[in-house]
C-alpha cells in the first residue's frame, strides 16, 4: 500500500490527500475516477471494489480499509 | 438463430500485423480533454500501444503477404485452395471484390470461389460460418478464411471515443473437412436496427465524399470528427454488449450440453479491457480463462481481434495441445455471434510483422 496515497491523489487529480478526505468533496468525482479507482485496486491488489462499495465508504481513510479488508 | 456443423476443423491461424506502433500517451495532447483525464481512461479501458499501416498499405498487402510467407514455409499449398473468403469493411476498391484481386496477386487456381464479406466485430464468426457452409460441397475440401482492416485512417485523430483503440491487421485461417466427427456449435444475431451504432456515414453511394463531408466538426463530448470518419456511439454499444453476450454464451453452452468451466478459454473480440472483463463477471468466469490483452498490445482491428487474441496467447502452445474454445464476436450491424470449437493441434498458430 505504499503508493496507495500518491496514486489515489494522481486520479483525483490533486496534489495531495488525507485520510479524513471525503471522496465526493473532490472536483473530478465522476464515473470515470470510480472506474479508474477499480481498475487500479484490481491491477495493483488484485482486489474487485464496486461501485457501491467505493461510495459507501465515503473517506480516502474508508477506502483504504475496504482495499485492505479484501487483500 | 443456432448453427451446428460437422466433420469440419480449423487446421491453422496466422495474424499479420503492421509494423507502424503508436503509443497512447504520444496522442493525449489531440484529444480536447485533461491528461490526467485521458490517463484515467488508459487504466481502465487498457489503452497502450496500437499498430496501423502506413498510408497506401491495404487490405490486399497484407493478405498477400501473409500468404505468401504460408507458401514460402511450406505451411501451404496453393494447389489445395477451393475457396478464399476476405472478411473486411475497408476494401481495396468498391469494385472488383478484394478476394477476386488477392486471388489475382497469388496466381491461384481458376477452378475456385472468392468471396468478400462486409463485417467487422463479428466478422471471425461470420467468415467461419461461410467457410463452414462452403466444405458442404463435395469438391471443396480446403477454405481459407481472410479477415482484414486498415480502418485507422478512417477514424479522426481528435476523436477520443474511437481513437485511442483502433489498429490495423490481417489474419489467415485455414479450414478443412475432418473425418472426426467433432461437433461445432454456434449462434448468431443480428439487429439492423441498430445500424448507426458503428458507421462511416459519407463515402458510399448513399452520401458521397466532398469538401462538406470533410469537414471537421465537435459532438457534445468534445470530439472532432467528420462524415468521413467512423463514429462509434460507444455508450449503445457498451449497453447492447452488457445485454446480449452474456445470455449468448450461455444459450450456446446450454444447446452443446457443456459446462462453462470445462472450457478452456473464451476468445472474444476485443474492444477494452474494461468491457470485457465485465462480460467475464455476467458470464461467471475468471478473467484469466478471457484474456483481454490486444487492445493494449496492438489495439482492436475488428474481424482480425479474434485470431490476434488466440496468436498472441497460445501461439505454438496450440501446435503441441488441443483446447476447447469458446469465441464471441459483437458489434457493427449489429451482429453478435459465438462459436464453441475444439482447436487441435493446428499445423501453425503465430504472429507475424508486415515488411
Amino acid at each position: 500500500m505504499d503508493n496507495f496515497q500518491s496514486t489515489i491523489a494522481e486520479l483525483l487529480e490533486v496534489d495531495d490527500v488525507t485520510m479524513t478526505d471525503e471522496l465526493t468533496s473532490f472536483e473530478c468525482w465522476d464515473s470515470l475516477t470510480i472506474l479508474s479507482i477499480i481498475a487500479y485496486t484490481s491491477d495493483e491488489f488484485n482486489v474487485t471494489l464496486s461501485t457501491d462499495e467505493i461510495n459507501n465508504s465515503e473517506t480516502i481513510g474508508g477506502l483504504k480499509s475496504l482495499i485492505e479488508s479484501k487483500m | 438463430m443456432n448453427l451446428k456443423f460437422q466433420n469440419k476443423k480449423i487446421t491453422g491461424i496466422l495474424t499479420v500485423l503492421p509494423e507502424n506502433e503508436i503509443n497512447f500517451e504520444d496522442e493525449i495532447e489531440n484529444y480536447n480533454f485533461s491528461s490526467s483525464q485521458s490517463m484515467k481512461l488508459k487504466l481502465v479501458m487498457g489503452y497502450n500501444k496500437r499498430r496501423v499501416v502506413n498510408a497506401g498499405t491495404t487490405c490486399s498487402d497484407l493478405c498477400v503477404f501473409g500468404m505468401n510467407y504460408l507458401f514460402d514455409n511450406k505451411l501451404l499449398d496453393k494447389e489445395t485452395i477451393d475457396a478464399l473468403i476476405l472478411v473486411t469493411q475497408s476494401p481495396d476498391h468498391f469494385m472488383p471484390p478484394t478476394s477476386n484481386i488477392i486471388q489475382g496477386k497469388l496466381d491461384l487456381k481458376q477452378d475456385m470461389i472468392c468471396l468478400d464479406i462486409n463485417q467487422g466485430c463479428s466478422g471471425y464468426i461470420v467468415g467461419l460460418n461461410q467457410a463452414f457452409m462452403l466444405l458442404e460441397q463435395e469438391e471443396i475440401n480446403k477454405v481459407v478464411l481472410l479477415n482484414a482492416d486498415v480502418l485507422s485512417s478512417k477514424v479522426s485523430k481528435k476523436d477520443r471515443n474511437s481513437n485511442p483503440l483502433i489498429g490495423d491487421g490481417a489474419s489467415i485461417t485455414i479450414i478443412e473437412k475432418d473425418v472426426e466427427n467433432n461437433i461445432i456449435y454456434g449462434n448468431i444475431k443480428m439487429d439492423g436496427r441498430g445500424a448507426d451504432a458503428l458507421m462511416i456515414p459519407a463515402g458510399g453511394f448513399k452520401m458521397p465524399s466532398t469538401n462538406e463531408t470533410a469537414e471537421l466538426k465537435e459532438d457534445k463530448a468534445g470530439n472532432l470528427r467528420s462524415l468521413d470518419h467512423l463514429v462509434m456511439k460507444g455508450d449503445e454499444v457498451f449497453n447492447f454488449v452488457q445485454k446480449e453476450v452474456p445470455p449468448m454464451i450461455e444459450s450456446l453452452l446450454e444447446k452443446a450440453n457443456f459446462d462453462k468451466d470445462n472450457v478452456d478459454f473464451y476468445m472474444f473480440h476485443q474492444p477494452n479491457k474494461f468491457m470485457l472483463n465485465k462480460i467475464a463477471d455476467k458470464i461467471g468466469i475468471p478473467h484469466s480463462k478471457l484474456p483481454s490483452n490486444i487492445v493494449e498490445n496492438f489495439g482492436n482491428a475488428s474481424g482480425i481481434s479474434i485470431p490476434t487474441v488466440i496468436t498472441h496467447n497460445l501461439g505454438k502452445d496450440l501446435t503441441q495441445n488441443s483446447y476447447q474454445i469458446c469465441m464471441a464476436g459483437f458489434g457493427v450491424g449489429l451482429t453478435w455471434a459465438s462459436l464453441l470449437i475444439k482447436l487441435e493441434k493446428l499445423d501453425f498458430c503465430e504472429l507475424i510483422n508486415y515488411k
